[in-house]
């Protein structure tokens, strides 16, 4: 153990390369021009969304917070601070109350050489991946997991003893239908090789399931990604509203304490059942140290069972999903709103709708009508389902809506024979 | 003088012996007893009128709150006195004496007793057998059943809300309830000099006091749907979209009866239907009394006399000699009433009219393929679903009891694990027409009891109207096709070779559910019904049926209207199909 924290420690990432780099060259050069490093995409997605002109930068070159907050665009970086960056292999491990249980650097997903200098040969195992690809970004899904709404009331069910169910990653969850790997055993590392993860090197189904029928392939579904069809349910986190309160004002949050926040679901138990004032501090996991200010959050509701598809860039048309819809407020020291519900900056939505692979797989694929008769897909701008709002045209990042005529030939008279000739074949 | 005094003196007796006895007799007074001025007012001078029917002038005070209305100081002239004589323990004595009829009726209601809920609470949890019985609030007052799991839930939790409710016993008064007539007459409180107001006008927020729970009507026909509990979005530091009560809720599109019309619930909900037509019943449908049709396809007749009454009283819909009567108890429903060969709805509160739209012929209504449908099945669709509702009690805690009004041993928590509103399950609801169905309820109960956890489970749908109505009906695949709205719950529907597949997404098992099926499932893709219901013919689909309605999908992929001329023989259409005498599949 002691040996373990040793080593931790000095993998810091600056020494990194010092170390591992002098046997795992390829991997950890490699490794570091990767997405999963840099982090790039996440952290300029969201910029841009609360609106940042072009912006490029990772989680290396992220600047400081901004002090004086006037737009949404002054906030991001606080934002990703202290609410998005937990989840990097360089983030600090050390705050109290953080419920990091994973090393630093290489060691956030490796086990360390043991003593004697031999490597220990085990698999990357499912739950150091899951410390940061869990609630509702792709991980847990792959095990079935689904984020429970988070007010205490929806706690059930209770185990048989009468407890409460266990909290992971500051949430606990409903079993959905796993991904068919995982039932058969497979892990994460199974497709996501060591290519993979350090080289960025793209794997896709069709690696290992190089036949495919031709029957159930036509010709016009060419264009879409396998998991458009394969993948049984997603997850839909509709309107992500945060806030961030510098006032020490938390009894409203009595029974709102699970955010899916290890950090904040401490801080919210102390806080509430101190006799002192606690201040409201959170850490920036990137620089480190407790800053003013607590980021508080709440969806407006989320689906296991709605999608919508688009053209992703990469050519395919994938399950699009909102990553999110932001409504954004920030409460100073001293009780003054400097921004109160904005949803909208630069003239639009602070919104990002990402492609998307849901990790769960099922034995079968989606019957026809989930997409061909799915008014949130064929009718995207007048949607049946009035809280999801899609009257405003969504911000896809990534990828392009559904052009008419795609839409007119998902609901063309070709289709419909084709599909009722399926309905009545025997 | 002497003898003048003594004249006076026998007919004080007399008249007092004549009050007396009216009173007893349950009549109403002659007018020249309810127009004698009492002292009351040389004191409470200032006090207003309660309404337009009952002026102060004409009435005193005494005639309705008792007390000593000869006499001159306070002891003497409040001896007898009561607050609020509408409280039914009371009304019969004073309200009871013009009417007595109303007073009787409403006694013997179920928004009075609250059988229904107790009744199906003990049928579902297990301790009685029998749907059918009145047992209610008044029955298990002063006798605590330590034994009964249900009623220690009713008294801890449902029986806050029954109209004989005692309103002073709520912390928190802005959800107080119940005080007999006055809860659902009273539309201004008492303040100083102001003397609470009464309307036969009840305001939407009379009646959502109460029906906001379980399957939320009031709520949801006003647009407003529980939400998930998250409060947001945050506005000025604070939650947005909460209830007086705590709750949160998000909006979505009201009833169109309020989105278009503004009605209020007494513009469906008539007199008898609600006050009660003074038999027994066992549920609220048999209690209830109007239907869709009782204004979209109106039976006019003359008018009585409780119409012109009931119109008088209102004040705002002007008399006419055609108005509608309910087909089932045939009530008149006095503000739809015929012009010019036209149904119109005078609206209650302040008699603005609308057009009625009458139910068309168009082949969506009478073709009988859908004859079997409630209204309800098409045109509400929304419905909240609370999905695996969970009961927690605790021998330890102490929890207030409603019907005995103290604080007592025992104490319940709820807890849930999902909602939603949309694609609600259908089936064949209580009156053996399609409806929709959302859980009603699904109890999941873990029990702290002598130092021991214990658990039960029942878990049972209900169909009733969402009152959530819209003119767009549902699709004809919401319906054929959606597996939510064919009871499957969610997931993947197929038809695979001829057969039926479904995939369902949620896994209860490992969710830790005591049940094996979905929450969401009410019946199997077999046809097997999973989860129970309250009413003697309320069901799931069986197999027979969900074979039929799914297989029809495929005829409707390409037949998708109505107008369609297959639909107007179906069973001929499909044999002529099967027999390859149609056109199906040939260029």
């Amino acid at each position: 153990m002691f040996q373990k924290i040793i080593l931790s420690l000095l993998f810091a990432s600056v020494l990194m390369a010092q170390n591992c780099v002098q046997c795992h060259k390829k991997e950890v050069l490699g490794y570091k021009h990767n997405i999963h490093y840099t982090l790039s995409k996440a952290i300029n997605m969201t910029r841009e969304a609360w609106g940042v002109k072009d912006s490029n930068v990772t989680y290396q070159t992220l600047p400081q917070a901004k002090k004086d907050v006037k737009k949404p665009k002054d906030l991001v970086d606080d934002f990703l601070r202290r609410k998005c960056l937990k989840c990097h292999i360089d983030s600090k491990t050390d705050i109290k109350d953080s419920g990091i249980k994973r090393g630093l650097s290489c060691l956030a997903c490796h086990e360390p050489h043991q003593t004697s200098g031999r490597c220990q040969r085990s698999k990357i195992a499912m739950d150091k991946c899951l410390s940061c690809h869990n609630k509702n970004y792709v991980g847990g899904d792959f095990q079935g997991l689904f984020p429970k709404d988070e007010e205490a009331s929806y706690r059930a069910p209770l185990s048989k003893n009468g407890h409460f169910p266990q909290v992971k990653y500051g949430i606990d969850y409903h079993h959905l239908s796993q991904d068919v790997h995982f039932q058969k055993g497979m892990t994460c590392v199974s497709c996501h090789t060591s290519a993979d993860m350090h080289e960025g090197k793209k794997i896709s189904c069709t690696d290992c399931h190089k036949t495919l029928s031709v029957k159930n392939h036509r010709a016009y579904h060419k264009k879409l990604a396998c998991v458009s069809c394969h993948a049984t349910w997603n997850n839909s986190s509709y309107e992500l509203s945060v806030f961030r309160d510098d006032m020490a004002d938390y009894a409203k949050w009595k029974k709102l304490t699970l955010q899916e926040d290890e950090y904040l679901s401490n801080f919210l138990h102390r806080a509430l059942n101190s006799k002192e004032k606690i201040k409201p501090v959170m850490p920036d996991w990137v620089s480190g140290g407790l800053k003013k200010g607590v980021w508080y959050s709440g969806y407006r509701y989320r689906r296991w069972e709605d999608f919508v598809l688009g053209n992703s860039d990469d050519g395919k048309i994938k399950i699009l999903r909102p990553l999110y819809q932001y409504r954004i407020s920030y409460r100073d020291a001293n009780g003054t709103m400097i921004l109160d519900d904005v949803s909208k900056t630069e003239g639009r939505k602070i919104e990002a709708w990402i492609p998307y692979t849901p990790h769960t797989i099922g034995k079968v694929a989606k019957s026809c009508e989930r997409c061909h008769d799915n008014p949130l897909i064929t009718d995207p701008y007048r949607g049946n389902n009035e809280i999801l709002r899609l009257k405003v045209p969504m911000r896809l990042v990534g990828a392009t809506p559904l052009t008419k005529e795609q839409i007119a030939k998902m609901q063309s008279k070709k289709y419909k024979m084709i599909r009722a000739k399926m309905l009545f074949e025997k | 003088m002497v003898k003048k005094t003594y004249i006076l003196f026998i007919a004080v007796v007399l008249s007092l012996v004549f009050v007396v006895v009216s009173i007893f007799q349950n009549k109403p007074l002659p007018k020249s007893e309810i127009t004698r001025p009492d002292q009351c007012i040389s004191c409470h001078s200032g006090m207003s009128d309660i309404d337009h029917a009952h002026p102060k002038a004409v009435f005193g005070c005494a005639v309705c709150h008792g007390g000593n209305k000869f006499a001159t100081d306070k002891i003497d002239a409040h001896k007898g006195i009561v607050l609020n004589p509408a409280s039914l323990d009371h009304a019969p004595l004073f309200c009871g004496k013009c009417h007595s009829d109303i007073i009787k009726r409403v006694t013997g209601s179920m928004m009075n007793s609250q059988s229904g809920i107790l009744n199906v609470l003990k049928y579902q949890w297990g301790e009685s057998k029998d749907l059918n019985s009145t047992i209610g609030v008044q029955d298990i007052r002063g006798k605590i059943n330590t034994d009964s799991m249900a009623e220690s839930h009713f008294r801890k939790l449902c029986a806050a809300c029954h109209v004989n409710q005692d309103p002073k016993i709520f912390q928190n008064q802005k959800i107080a309830r119940g005080g007999g007539c006055v809860d659902c007459h009273k539309v201004t409180d008492t303040k100083g000099n102001h003397h609470a107001t009464f309307s036969s006008v009840i305001p939407i927020q009379n009646c959502t006091k109460c029906h906001n729970r379980s399957n939320r009507i009031g709520l949801a026909y006003t647009g407003i749907f529980e939400s998930e509990g998250y409060g947001t979005p945050y506005k000025h530091g604070k939650f947005t979209h909460k209830m007086k009560d705590g709750r949160f809720f998000y909006d979505l599109p009201s009833d169109i009866h309020h989105s278009k019309a503004g009605m209020s619930c007494i513009d469906c909900h008539s007199e008898i239907g609600v006050m009660g037509d003074g038999h027994k019943h066992f549920h609220m449908e048999e209690a209830e009394d109007v239907k869709c049709k009782d204004c979209h396809k109106p039976h006019f007749a003359p008018s009585d006399s409780l119409a012109q009454t009931l119109s008088d009283l209102n004040g705002h819909v002007p008399e006419s000699k055609t108005i509608a009567y309910t087909l089932k108890k045939h009530a008149p429903l006095y503000h739809v009433q015929k012009l010019l060969d036209k149904a119109v709805m005078y609206r209650k509160k302040d008699g603005k009219r609308f057009d009625v739209t009458m139910m068309s012929d168009k082949p969506y209504h009478t073709l009988a393929i859908h004859k079997r449908l409630d209204c309800s099945a098409c045109h509400a669709p929304v419905a909240p679903s609370c999905y695996g509702c969970h009961e927690v009690y605790f021998d330890k805690g102490k929890q207030f009891d409603w019907v005995a009004k103290k604080v007592t041993p025992g104490q319940w928590q709820e807890l849930r694990s999902f909602l939603r509103f949309e694609e609600p399950s259908l089936g064949v609801g209580y009156n053996k027409k399609i409806m929709p169905f959302a859980p009603g309820c699904q109890v999941i109960g873990t029990v702290f009891k002598n130092k021991k956890v214990e658990h039960f489970h029942s878990l049972a749908m209900a169909g009733w109207d969402p009152h959530t109505t819209q003119k767009k009906s549902r699709t004809c695949v919401d319906c054929h096709f959606k597996p939510a709205s064919l009871g499957l719950g969610r997931g993947n529907l197929d038809i695979k070779k001829g057969h039926i597949e479904f995939q369902p997404f949620y896994d209860s098992v490992k969710s830790g559910q005591p049940v094996s099926y979905p929450l969401d499932s009410f019946v199997s893709a077999k046809g097997k019904q999973f989860q129970s219901t309250s009413r003697k013919y309320a069901r799931s689909f069986n197999k027979k049926e969900l074979h039929k309605i799914i297989g029809a999908y495929k005829c409707i992929i390409c037949h998708d209207t109505y107008s369609d001329p297959i639909y107007v023989d179906f069973n001929r259409s499909k044999k002529l199909f099967y027999s390859g005498k149609t056109s199906c599949f040939k260029k």
